[in-house]
């Protein structure tokens, strides 16, 4: 199958009876509602990407605490 | 509607050889991993100390080049085949290159390995780095060299497969996975001349004698041309399925083709010019060049921002359609009971944290604080070896089912397995970030000094030790695991409809985004530029400073036939 089908269809209608629930990459069958490109708001990606830049700051300032500034001003003194 | 293997049989053979390879030197690499867990922390020696790096260069070559290198040629055969929806051009190419890599690698693995039997006078312990002083059998720059030219004709396979395309296809937008396998080759075949030059041109005349010294900074510098680069090597498939096959598991689909392209074109560009920070102490490099190379480091993080910004927002938007709300709450409703699902998105957990300590290591003041300690080690098995690994893992459940017909043996035993390997690589790499900030160093079977102490921030050297040999065990046992599951799927009865194989059209697809974006010969002229720019002058230097062909002698390892060769080279290095 080709990344980009004839349809804009996320979801298999070749296949209906299926075991449900057992094969690998079968999430699909279980979507409830289509949604766009134009109704599609990723503000859960914001938030998650958001919260990781907080703690990249935070972390990166205490390696850097714990390599120079919990020593004193070795480098120019 | 028939799978993968019954629209292109021979294709499908082709991809299970080299999985069956890749997953046979996970095996081999995860038992060592585990050895060298329990070794360094004291809990099981059933080695000799001595015997650590003979080891320690199996499972960094079984793993870090072989097994993910050979997944990655299975991965991009099945995927230039179905996204251009034709076969190979000619399938003896095919099996020429994976007869050639195989061999290649065997070479290789044949050369390591024999360091553990003693009757045999043969090793190279020399790292999975492998560059001079330290000196191989030449069996194993040969292998490597075999290994090379196989991946070169794997591209030239898939180059071929799209030029008959496009002939076909005068004027259609390439197809984003058949995209992503052509650019990741061209970095692939521009980075790989450092290491082609050094193993070529110095390790193997010099490994036979023909040749009596080398210059190691040379083959060091040559090596890390390559050694950076590489890193995406390992990235890039993971990328791929991330991109194309994880918003259909979440029940999604892409956000955006255009944003994916230029992802890719983006590590074409900056992969190459960067691998000096490999280098920061190294002396003979001058601390400009060093600087060029951290700058070109932070541009990297762009793509790497834009790829979580597009696969989250993905993931989100299979959430969101099958009835997920809110800010976080989304969350829940992706489909976690699917292994194959879970163990992507546990991947790339694992890979925003490995963000962090990548960002330590490429800041050029900071980096001293962590260099060659335990804590790199640390980093890259957040990298390679969960993100690529777990990956690869978990995408094998999804894909191997299109390649055999077969369904997956047991989706709760594979679903166990990821999130096993998820747990001990925490414990793992906690404890060795932690380590390596209290000043433990890597690469050692024995990490202890007399009459010395680390001191440790948070803990102690003691719970470090066990987070590394229990998170070890249960890795090991993650991989076992995997190897049953996969060995137990493929001995099934062939099903009608083993998996779901349908990759949906992108939210924003290819058409609208500009024509340039497939330009690839553009962009191997502006990546050869950087090159160019990056490495020139510092080549020269190291050139200029002792000579291309340098005055030391080498440190034969295969020792145990060679110790005089090695006690007469011995005065000669230190002074
Ligand atoms: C069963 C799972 C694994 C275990 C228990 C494990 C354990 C270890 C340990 C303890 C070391 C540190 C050795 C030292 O510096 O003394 C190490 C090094 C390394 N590991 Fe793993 N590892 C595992 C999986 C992986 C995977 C999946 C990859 C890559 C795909 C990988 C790549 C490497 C590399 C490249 C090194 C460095 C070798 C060197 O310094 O030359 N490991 N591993
Ligand atoms: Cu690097």
């Amino acid at each position: 199958m080709s990344i980009e089908p004839k349809t804009e269809s996320a979801v298999r209608e070749d296949v209906p009876d299926r075991p449900r629930g057992y094969v690998v990459g079968s999430a699909p069958d279980s979507i409830e509602r289509e949604i766009g490109h134009d109704e599609f708001d990723p503000v859960g990606t914001l938030v998650l990407i958001l919260g990781y830049f907080v703690i990249l700051a935070v972390m990166w300032v205490f390696m850097y605490f714990v390599e120079f500034l919990g020593r004193g001003l070795t480098v120019v003194g | 509607m028939a799978t993968f293997v019954d629209r292109y049989p021979e294709e499908a053979s082709v991809v299970k050889a080299t999985l069956v390879v890749s997953f046979l030197s996970l095996g081999i690499g995860a038992l060592f991993g585990l050895v060298q867990a329990l070794h360094r922390t004291g809990y099981l020696r059933i080695l000799d100390s001595v015997d650590y790096y003979t080891v320690l260069t199996g499972h960094g070559v079984l793993l870090a080049l072989v097994f993910t290198i050979f997944f990655l040629m299975g991965l991009f055969t099945w995927a230039v085949v179905q996204s251009l929806e034709r076969p190979l051009p000619d399938i003896r190419l095919s099996w020429a290159w994976v007869g050639l890599t195989t061999t290649g690698a065997v070479f290789a693995a044949v050369a390591i390995l024999a360091g553990l039997v003693p009757s045999i006078d043969m090793s190279a312990d020399v790292l999975y780095t492998f560059y001079a002083p330290l000196m191989g059998h030449p069996l194993f720059y040969i292998g490597l060299a075999m290994f090379i030219v196989g991946t070169w004709l794997a591209g030239a396979d898939w180059f071929l497969a799209y030029r008959d395309w496009r002939g076909d296809n005068p004027d259609e937008r390439i197809p984003l996975q058949t995209f992503m396998v052509l650019t990741t080759m061209l970095m692939w075949y521009l980075a790989t001349l450092g290491v082609a030059v050094s193993t070529v041109f110095f390790l193997i005349p010099w490994s036979f004698g023909w040749v009596e010294t080398v210059n190691p900074l040379l083959t060091r510098t040559l090596f890390w041309f390559f050694g950076h680069p590489v890193v995406y090597f390992w990235l890039m498939p993971a990328y791929m399925l991330w991109y194309t096959v994880l918003p259909k598991l979440a029940g999604g689909r892409l956000f955006s083709d255009p944003l994916a392209r230029v992802v890719f074109v983006l590590f074409l560009l900056l992969s190459t010019p960067v691998g000096i920070h490999h280098q920061y102490l190294d002396p003979g490099i001058a601390e400009g060049f060093k600087f060029i190379a951290m700058t070109n480091t932070m541009f990297l993080l762009l793509p790497s921002l834009l790829t979580a910004f597009t696969v989250v927002a993905s993931i989100e938007h299979g959430a969101r359609q099958r009835g997920g709300e809110g800010y976080i709450k989304w969350l829940g409703a992706l489909p976690w009971r699917d292994p194959a699902f879970t163990g992507m998105a546990l991947a790339g957990a694992m890979f925003a944290a490995g963000g962090f300590s990548g960002m330590i290591n490429a800041g050029m003041n900071i980096n001293y604080l962590i260099h060659n300690t335990l804590w790199v080690p640390g980093h890259f098995h957040l990298t390679v070896g969960t993100a690529v690994a777990l990956t690869m893992m978990a995408g094998s459940y999804w894909l191997v089912p299109q390649l055999t017909g077969k369904r997956l043996y047991s989706r709760p035993i594979g679903l166990l397995q990821v999130v096993l390997w998820f747990v001990g690589m925490v414990l793992m790499s906690n404890a060795m970030h932690r380590g390596g900030l209290a000043g433990i160093p890597r690469r050692t079977a024995e990490p202890q000094y007399q009459n010395f102490e680390f001191s440790t921030m948070l803990g102690s050297v003691e719970e470090i030790q066990a987070g590394i040999a229990l998170g070890g065990t249960l890795l090991f046992v993650s991989a076992v695991l995997f190897l049953f599951n996969i060995l137990l799927s493929s001995i099934e009865d062939p099903i009608e409809n083993p998996v779901d194989d349908s990759l949906p059209a992108p939210l924003s697809g290819a058409s609208g985004s500009p024509v340039v974006l497939d330009n690839l010969r553009l962009w191997t002229a502006i990546a050869v530029v950087l090159v160019i720019l990056a490495y020139t002058l510092p080549l020269a230097g190291i050139v200029g400073d002792a000579g291309v062909w340098g005055d030391v002698p080498g440190v034969p390892v295969w020792v145990s036939g060679n110790l005089d060769a090695a006690l007469a080279a011995l005065p000669e290095v230190i002074a």
